[in-house]
């Protein structure tokens, strides 16, 4: 039926109740389809003849207000929570009363874990198109971080083994803990809120974020977008220690380290204070002892240096001392007087040293002399 | 004022000073020195390990607050 427009001269006019009537005549031609979010705000009470929800789109919060017949809603026998991913067979239409749009439902079907895996494999091919899971994006731990933040769901147990194993290993260590949800559909949100919370805090040089381990879906909110994205712009390196058994949630893949388990994670932030120790009194034991080596080097360079500063004037009078020798002895040898001690005489006459025979005549007087001693002689005869 | 080195930093240049001292390059002066700030450098990173008195605190109220709206 066409809404008929009241006539004012040339304007058309329509009364509310005609407009929505038009609209949603206009909206009843569009098809039926299937539409695919998550419930919230789930309301149902005995009295109604509808059932409502909220369909939430998880990529940017974008809602649908979605209505079913209470009776088809019983009959389907659904144990739908909020944040249950749902597909809604539906058609788009105008509640008149009130001109609002929403989808009436003719089938709920709750998403299968098929669905679920699909829409995570897509996920984790886009933000790794994008380099998010890239090993160069991975930062190094701080080896001595001055607080550690834990970011962590209201799980005793993960906490507990946590800061377990930080103060067996190393008693020195800062904790910040922030709990948060980390389950269900408010639980990404939390996340992401919590662990800018964390990096808020001074002096927080690496965050964990640890679960104690859960089912398929309780993991889920650690592979949704927002939190995956968060902890890639995380200003300090992240430990992932969320448990798990085989389906890695997507925060393994863009922390900048796994661990698995909230006591492996402790080991990965925090240094063994015992070997720690070790290691400085290794470090000053070689200080120590490369000092002395170089010290003792010096010294034996210098007391060598000393020795022969020391030894230079003994051997200046050494030398003097062999030459010294040298010449009295080649002095000895030119002396006669150990010719004369073999026996040797020699004989001087008018002319000197008779050396021939010739030099002296019979008769002529010369002298002898000795080793020891000398006499006076007269020529007696003379063999040329 | 110059800031105050982390422990990490002061092991790091403890580590360097021991590896120079190793390789036999300096001489007896630059020796003396290294060693001495080694010694100091030990002392700080023994005494920070010392003075260390770890804490946990609970960041609850902030948790509180990260609660998101409803909707």
């Amino acid at each position: 039926m066409k809404p008929e427009p009241l006539l004012y001269g040339d304007r058309k006019v329509y009364t509310v109740s005609a407009f929505n009537r038009g609209v949603a005549s206009w909206l009843e031609r569009l098809p039926t389809l299937w539409v695919e979010g998550e419930v919230t705000e789930l309301r149902r009470q005995r009295g109604w003849a509808s059932v409502f929800f909220t369909l939430k789109d998880p990529g940017d919060g974008a809602s649908l207000a979605v209505t079913m017949p209470r009776g088809t809603f019983e009959s389907l026998k659904l144990e739908l929570a909020d944040g249950d991913r749902v597909q809604v067979f539906g058609r788009p239409e105008l509640w008149e009363a009130r001109g609002s749009f929403q989808l009436r439902a003719l089938a709920i079907e709750p998403i299968g874990l098929g669905a679920v895996l699909a829409n995570l494999e897509r996920l984790k091919r886009k933000l790794a198109a994008e380099g998010l899971f890239a090993a160069e994006r991975k930062r190094p731990l701080p080896v001595f971080p001055r607080r550690v933040g834990l970011l962590t769901g209201h799980d005793a147990a993960a906490k507990r083994d946590f800061l377990t194993a930080v103060a067996a290993r190393f008693p020195a260590a800062n904790v910040v803990v922030a709990e948060t949800y980390v389950q269900g559909v408010q639980a990404p949100q939390a996340l992401v809120l919590a662990l800018a919370a964390l990096c808020a805090e001074p002096e927080v040089d690496v965050v964990v974020i640890s679960r104690g381990g859960g089912s398929f879906e309780d993991l889920l909110p650690f592979s949704d977008e927002r939190v995956v994205r968060a902890v890639a712009a995380c200003p300090v390196p992240v430990v992932s220690a969320v448990g798990h058994e085989q389906d890695v949630p997507l925060v393994d893949l863009v922390a900048d380290a796994r661990a698995s388990t909230p006591t492996a994670a402790a080991r990965l932030v925090v240094p063994d204070e015992r070997e720690l120790r070790e290691r400085l009194e290794g470090l000053r034991v070689s200080l120590a002892r490369e000092t002395r080596r170089i010290l003792e080097r010096a010294r034996i360079a210098l007391e060598r240096d000393g020795e022969r500063l020391a030894a230079s004037p003994a051997l200046l009078l050494e030398r003097k001392r062999a030459i010294l020798d040298g010449l009295a002895g080649r002095l000895r040898t030119l002396s006669p007087s150990a010719t004369l001690a073999r026996g040797y005489a020699v004989v001087r006459g008018e002319g000197g040293i008779v050396r021939s025979a010739a030099d002296v005549q019979a008769g002529a007087r010369v002298d002898v002399e000795l080793a020891s001693g000398g006499f006076g002689a007269r020529v007696e005869d003379v063999r040329p | 004022m110059s800031e105050e080195l982390t422990f990490e930093q002061a092991r790091k240049e403890l580590e360097h000073i021991v590896a120079e001292l190793e390789s036999g390059r300096a001489d007896l002066e630059q020796a003396l020195a290294l060693w001495e700030r080694g010694e100091e450098l030990y002392r700080l990173c023994l005494a920070k390990l010392d003075a260390a008195q770890g804490k946990v605190e609970e960041l609850a109220s902030r948790a509180r607050a990260a609660k998101p709206e409803p909707g």
